[in-house]
């Protein structure tokens, strides 16, 4: 699964900032980047400079559907040229004039998703409508806010299903403390295992957490939702995790871990029921564990490094 | 005797010191009851690992809240 940040974490990204901000996601591990697009005029020349700095974009994302018939194009040709669906909020969009903008998009070889929230009855409007056109060029968009609850959570996914082409998880990075419980780890894993090619899309749920999230890209330390494809080395740092969805955060990062790469854990405490948890869970010879504490700013940190073999 | 541990107020790093200390300290035939905030199973390994034979785990509630598990010392 591709996790991205979106620029709306940091307000917005100067242009001139394209190519750092990238910077900053790949030092977090992070796969890309969903790229906000302005609110007027044509898309194409900031679509072009992203693509000239190297801009890692995974997700477009437009708040507004342009009524001019070149912006709309530019729209479709500027998620060709960057691999990159584009989504819009659903209720932007007449559905009478659903086919009409798979065409497009479909002729200029981009992809439309069309963005939705958690409530199941737009969703199941939303798919049906989308199926009946059946165009390889539309999809669907979640938002998912951190206060929804499991059940509709999970009945949003059944729903969408395999329309669904991305999911922006407003919350997550430094705001999944104050989540209800509901972490990273915990829905990056029912993700994955619902849909393995939609991105997953980290998104600040409010402007009054810029400021937090300016600080936690700033900071070299990880939160524990970072990871690259096919890494030999996964680094998890769980500090920032609520301790309930340690393990699931964990575990999801040591199924990811291919045969011969290493987990390297950061942990406040001593991570030894890691060890015996995996040696009463997995083959007998299948991992190398080895923890060592020490004191950083005063604190205790454990650092454990477990080697699938 | 009943002792109820909840570990939902111990810090991280305490967590599971706190827990083999309550048991550690219990005499054969003992419990306590450990309320946590979700399934402790992983502990459960290195009770097993660290203690085998010298325990009983009961789940009385399981989720999804909460989650209370009766842990017995055991006559040896």
């Amino acid at each position: 699964m591709t996790l991205a940040l979106s620029t709306a974490a940091v307000g917005g990204v100067p242009e001139d900032a394209l190519g750092p901000f990238d910077e900053v996601c790949r030092g977090r591990g992070l796969d890309g980047v969903e790229l906000v697009l302005d609110d007027v005029g044509d898309p194409g020349p900031l679509c072009e400079r992203a693509r000239a700095a190297g801009l890692r974009v995974v997700a477009l994302r437009s708040e507004r559907l342009p009524t001019h018939g070149d912006a709309l194009r530019s729209l479709a040709i500027c998620s060709a040229r960057l691999s990159a669906p584009v989504s819009i909020p659903e209720r932007l969009v007449d559905r009478a004039s659903l086919a009409a903008l798979a065409a497009l998009f479909e002729k200029e070889r981009g992809r439309l998703l069309l963005a939705h929230g958690t409530a199941l009855d737009v969703v199941v409007e939303l798919a049906s409508a989308v199926s009946d056109i059946g165009s390889p060029s539309l999809g669907l968009a979640w938002d998912l806010r951190p206060s929804e609850r499991m059940f509709e959570r999970v009945a949003v996914l059944l729903a969408a299903h395999a329309l669904l082409g991305l999911v922006r998880f407003h919350g997550g990075g430094p705001e999944q403390n104050g989540q209800d419980g509901l972490a990273i780890g915990q829905l990056v894993m029912e993700l994955s295992s619902a849909s393995k090619t939609a991105p997953l899309v980290l998104c600040p749920s409010s402007e009054a957490e810029l400021p937090r999230w300016r600080s936690w890209l700033a900071s070299r330390r990880s939160a524990g939702c970072g990871h690259a494809h096919d890494a030999r080395e996964i680094r998890v740092d769980v500090r920032d995790v609520e301790p309930k969805d340690r393990l699931e955060t964990i575990l999801s990062a040591y199924r990811a871990l291919g045969r011969g790469a290493t987990l390297r854990l950061t942990v406040d405490h001593d991570p030894s029921c890691m060890f015996y948890m995996l040696e009463a869970t997995e083959p007998a010879g299948s991992f190398a564990f080895h923890s060592e504490a020490s004191v950083e700013d005063g604190l205790e940190v454990w650092r454990a490094e477990v080697q699938k073999s | 005797m009943s002792i109820e541990l909840d570990i939902r107020l111990v810090p991280p790093r305490e967590k599971h010191p706190t827990i083999f200390k309550t048991f550690d300290d219990l005499r054969a035939g003992e419990a306590f009851t450990l309320v946590n905030d979700h399934d402790p199973f992983p502990l459960r390994h290195q009770f097993e690992a660290t203690r085998r034979g010298q325990f009983e785990w009961t789940y009385l509630q399981s989720g999804p809240a909460v989650w209370r598990v009766l842990i017995e010392k055991r006559h040896v």
